[in-house]
């Protein structure tokens, strides 16, 4: 057990280097995207994540130990979905603005957003183990991870049909808003949080602050919603 | 901030405590959230601390997923053969959901009831 390789898998065993490898690929995955001018359909966490994916490759370090090391961030994971509560209650007075469409869109909406992707997935063959990995797919990270563990799915498939879902919904909303006629920017911003919660909600703020916030009220209101009727509804 | 901090933490094991104990299939965030912002609502305003507090929490939340996302590299060929469902659920699922939520709020905020909303 000498050189550099015992070294680094003995450091492999060290929760710090996955934290310190999840920070690093987290900055350079941020620059890369800006270096390449923010594109709408790149997500920064996805260029982070390739970014983390080659180093835990090419480091004598596996995924299991990786993810182990890395609870010390997920942890954390628990009070940022109750921080969540903080902008919704924040943001809850534009609700009164379009209080009638939003009591009717949200549910709508959100249950359509499950339901379209859980026929689709179903009518072509996908176990129960996926359709409870796809179905809070239109739900904020924090909130989806916390649905798909009480439905049995994985979150890895999960996460990564989470950016999908927000790529896709963020372009749909840009090409088909002009081909509709929708201009309100509160409308662009719901729908935008709505299907493509954090995602969507980023590209709401570059619309204006006004489409932001409409964005980040439809993805808090579908996160808890989906999250308090899902679990029930699911085994049909 | 801290004391912003310890109300978040509060607030999640309390939820975890709701779930555990009434034995309910919704994540302790999510329980903790709901109590959070019922609080808030009662008591119509947030403190300094705990709105720092959140909004530091909630810009790291990108990287508290990644572990999470950096998963499906090493995990996605136990979904082979099921690819194709899987794409087409994300990519037409999507748009008919966005197609959907843009016609129905269109349609509720049409010309007149978008006038009485004003």
């Amino acid at each position: 057990m000498t050189g550099l390789a015992g070294v680094l898998s003995a450091l492999g065993d060290d929760p710090m280097l996955a934290v310190g490898l999840t920070l690093a690929a987290f900055l350079a995955g941020q620059a890369l995207v800006n270096l390449m001018g923010k594109p709408a359909w790149l997500p920064a966490v996805f260029v982070s994540a390739v970014v983390l994916a080659l180093a835990i490759v090419s480091l004598p370090l596996t995924y299991a130990a990786y993810r182990e090391g890395a609870l010390w961030l997920t942890v954390l994971l628990g009070p940022a979905t109750v921080a969540l509560g903080v902008p919704l209650f924040q943001q809850m007075h534009h609700i009164r603005q379009m209080l009638m469409p939003i009591l009717v869109a949200l549910p709508v909406g959100a249950m359509l957003a499950v339901i379209y992707a859980l026929v689709i997935a179903w009518a072509l063959g996908a176990t129960p183990h996926i359709l409870a990995s796809l179905a809070p797919k239109s739900v904020t990270a924090p909130i989806a991870i916390g649905i798909t563990e009480a439905l049995g799915g994985s979150v890895p498939l999960l996460m990564g049909s989470l950016l999908l879902t927000g790529v896709v919904a963020t372009i749909a909303v840009d090409l088909l808003a002009g081909q509709l006629k929708v201009s309100d920017e509160r409308i662009l911003g719901f729908t935008l949080g709505l299907n493509g919660h954090a995602v969507g909600t980023v590209r709401a703020f570059e619309i204006s602050a006004t489409a932001g916030a409409f964005a980040s009220l439809g993805m808090s209101l579908t996160g808890v919603f989906t999250a308090l009727l899902l679990p029930f509804l699911f085994p049909f | 901030m801290l004391r912003g901090f310890l109300v978040l933490i509060g607030f999640f094991l309390a939820g975890e405590t709701a779930r555990l104990g009434l034995g309910l299939p919704i994540s302790g965030g999510v329980l903790g959230m709901l109590g959070l912002v019922t609080v808030l609502v009662m008591r119509g305003q947030v403190s300094d601390g705990l709105a720092s507090a959140s909004k530091a929490i909630i810009s790291v939340l990108v990287l508290l997923i990644m572990p999470g996302v950096v998963g499906i590299f090493f995990q996605a060929d136990a979904f082979d053969g099921y690819w194709l469902a899987i794409l087409s659920a994300l990519l037409i699922g999507t748009v008919l959901s966005v197609l959907s939520t843009l016609l129905l709020m269109r349609w509720l905020t049409g010309p007149r009831k978008y006038q009485e909303t004003q």
